[in-house]
């Protein structure tokens, strides 16, 4: 929208320096006429170009550990992939997102994260839009319909960071984009029940390991079922499983895990809008793995590495609030690991692996526009089980330009 | 046994048979209140965002999917007024009927004409509408071009009943033209007013009045104390007719202006439905047009 606008300035521009004594006025009206009768489904835009929007993900951050402290912050029992984030200024990517429709029965999206390590291709999927009976297929690499803030880009997020009971089980930025296809059925009840069956490559670090198995070897199945209570408020939940093959070294340094995995979740929001400016939105997702196969310590290569079995059935959940007034939003998020289940069984026996892991975060927005979110964010740390404590600060901010993505519920 | 289960299949699958009524979906009340003069008792009508929602920040709820799932007719505002959340149930709804260039997919800005269809546009300017101003709803000569697109749409849909449509078009041209006299009989012209947010500028340009000055600095800011202030000096300079918001927003900043001021603020229903008794798009443009010149 915004390119063929600035194409038809810059056109007009010409003409303007060009044709003196020209009726530029009419010919500036045509233009704008002719561009904007060729209007579709996201605003007006050509066809020529399809739709694209950059989203911009900075942010200032400080810890009470030092940088050291913080590159080998792991979460013992769970993963041992640190968080990843610099003490001072990051910028957590400007991420390209394209769409159009592809023809009658298909549209074309896809999002391109730019970093400083590079470009990476995080989606790249269709959609059908004219199947019957309510069935949907979505294929390429899209983000698994598996819960609820796996399919939300980070940027669409409450929080500067994902919950633990993600960072745990999936990784910082959840499953990411896998590799598959999804196909997803809307039934016509009188509730909205949607269901949906994934088979995917299953690459992701935490849950599979990119050389598990010949693919694809994940599988996922997923209800969401939604209810509205009245004008104002919106209740979604439902459960998610994805079962596939692993073969992972992120369970401690110097690990290899072959086995199997296996992952429920459980997912639910209420969101409350009794007026314009002024909502409420509660929400909480219970995540429980099982993982059961052989933990080797050392090289594989080297006969002195030894292998032992591991059972592994753990779990964990967050609960979230945000209440907006007008341009400000305010939110707190509780996440805690192994609230009801803590197996961590090697060689036939329970480790001890300490404390419980949780955290405590506090955040305040500002929206200046529909475009742009600034974000103060505290959290207290205290998932390293019995590691040191942190005290963590954001100060974030997001910006959009570009055409104007809808967004789910 | 197999052709019959085949039979079953084309049955369930099929369009809307004659009997049936045909479902349409509307975004915003307006749109379903033409729809119910145009279809009457052939159409049922589900309508997405309620009166007391502003029309520019609707999220989209899975019940909305589900209604646009089950639409034979998806009926909408245009001009990028849906954006938001229109492509996304659009998509969601899994329902090829209602998809861009079907016939079932109807947008009520292709038959009118834009106001303030600007020539070069960017976000710096606010929440601008980059299509021209899409709150054409208050423009009853506007309103009787989308009802003919909509009898249109809905005898291609439906023909069996085009007579129908095309007898309640009638009946609802007469209407319009009754009330439109009634309307223009109403001392609009040559007023001036301040609106809280550019919603009535189709009211302005067919009933003859003006809008100096706005109180939100650009489309969608909220005003600055410093703004208010300075606005507070114009107003008490030029002595408008009135101070114009919606229900929903911009009563508070209004009703300090008015204090201020003693100019009058207005309230004028945004939509069908926002304000008792403006149950219908008639009765919604007799008390938006009454409140300009009470």
């Amino acid at each position: 929208m915004k390119i063929r606008c600035l194409l038809v300035l810059l056109f007009s521009a010409t003409l303007v320096s060009s044709s003196f004594g020209e009726d530029v006025e009419s010919r500036l009206k045509t233009l704008e006429d002719t561009t904007a009768k060729v209007t579709g489904l996201f605003g007006g835009s050509a066809m020529t170009n399809p739709y694209l929007s950059l989203i911009v993900n900075t942010f200032f951050y400080h810890s009470g550990l030092s940088q050291s402290e913080l590159d080998s912050r792991t979460i013992p029992g769970f993963t041992n992939v640190p968080p990843g984030t610099r003490k001072g200024f990051n910028l957590e990517s400007a991420e390209l997102f394209l769409f159009a429709p592809v023809d009658p029965y298909l549209n074309l999206y896809a999002n391109i994260p730019v970093t400083e390590e590079g470009v990476e291709l995080e989606e790249a999927y269709f959609v059908t839009s004219s199947l019957p009976a309510g069935l949907q297929v979505k294929g390429g690499k899209f983000k698994s319909g598996f819960g609820r803030i796996n399919g939300q880009h980070p940027h669409a997020w409450d929080f500067v960071d994902a919950p633990l009971n993600y960072r745990a089980f999936m990784g910082a930025e959840g499953m990411g984009g896998e590799k598959g296809i999804q196909v997803t059925w809307l039934p016509e009840l009188p509730i909205y029940l949607q269901l949906g069956i994934e088979a995917l490559q299953g690459e992701n670090d935490l849950l599979f390991g990119p050389d598990a198995k010949d693919g694809p070897h994940a599988f996922t199945f997923f209800v969401k079922a939604s209810v509205d209570f009245g004008d104002s408020s919106t209740v979604l939940f439902g459960p998610s499983y994805v079962a596939g093959k692993a073969d992972i070294s992120t369970i401690a340094d110097g690990t290899t895990f072959r086995g199997d995995t296996d992952l429920f979740g459980f997912e639910l929001v209420y969101k409350w809008k009794p007026s314009r400016g002024r909502g409420f939105v509660l929400q909480s997702e219970y995540l429980y793995r099982k993982q059961a196969g052989d933990l080797r310590t050392g090289d594989p290569a080297d006969p002195a590495s030894t292998l032992e079995s591991l059972k592994r059935a753990q779990d964990g959940i967050y609960v979230q609030g945000l209440y907006q007034m007008d341009r400000w939003r305010i939110g707190a998020r509780y996440d805690v690991l192994d609230p009801f289940k803590k197996d961590f069984i090697l060689s036939g026996t329970q480790q001890d692996l300490g404390k419980q892991p949780w955290r405590a975060t506090g955040a305040l927005e500002f929206n200046p526009s529909e475009f742009t979110r600034v974000r103060l964010q505290y959290t207290r740390d205290e998932s390293s089980r019995d590691g040191k404590a942190d005290n963590e600060l954001y100060l974030q901010m997001l910006l959009g330009i570009g055409a104007h993505a809808a967004h789910s519920f | 046994m197999r052709t019959t289960a085949i039979v079953l299949i084309a049955l369930l699958l099929s369009a809307p048979s004659a009997f049936a009524k045909v479902k349409v979906v509307a975004t915003l009340p307006w749109i379903g209140s033409i729809a119910d003069e145009i279809g009457k008792e052939q159409v049922e009508i589900a309508t997405l965002v309620k009166p007391n929602q502003d029309p520019h920040r609707v999220e989209a709820r899975p019940s909305m999917i589900l209604a646009t799932r089950k639409a034979d007719i998806l009926m909408y505002n245009g001009l990028d007024l849906e954006i938001g959340y229109l492509p996304v149930l659009i998509e969601s709804s899994r329902n090829p009927g209602i998809q861009p260039g079907k016939p079932g997919n109807f947008d009520c800005s292709h038959f009118v004409t834009a106001l303030e269809k600007p020539v070069s546009v960017d976000r710096s300017m606010g929440d601008v509408h980059p299509l021209g101003n899409p709150h054409f709803h208050f423009s009853p000569a506007r309103i009787l071009s989308v009802a003919e697109g909509m009898a249109g749409a809905l005898s291609v849909l439906d023909p069996s009943h085009a007579d129908a449509y095309k007898t309640n078009l009638e009946a609802f041209r007469e209407k319009v033209r009754a009330k439109q006299k009634e309307w223009s009989a109403l001392p609009t012209k040559g007023r001036r007013f301040v609106a809280y947010h550019k919603l009535f500028e189709y009211l302005a340009a067919d009933f003859g009045f003006t809008i100096t000055a706005y109180v939100e600095p650009k489309p969608g800011i909220p005003p600055s104390a410093a703004y208010i202030e300075r606005l507070i000096g114009t107003i008490r300079e030029s002595r408008p007719n009135g101070i114009l918001t919606t229900p929903i927003y911009g009563r508070k900043e209004v009703d300090f202006l008015a204090g201020k001021t003693g100019v009058r603020g207005i309230v004028i229903p945004h939509d069908v439905g926002a304000t008792p008794g403006a149950q219908n798009w008639f009765t919604f443009m007799d008390q938006a047009l009454s409140a300009l010149v009470k």
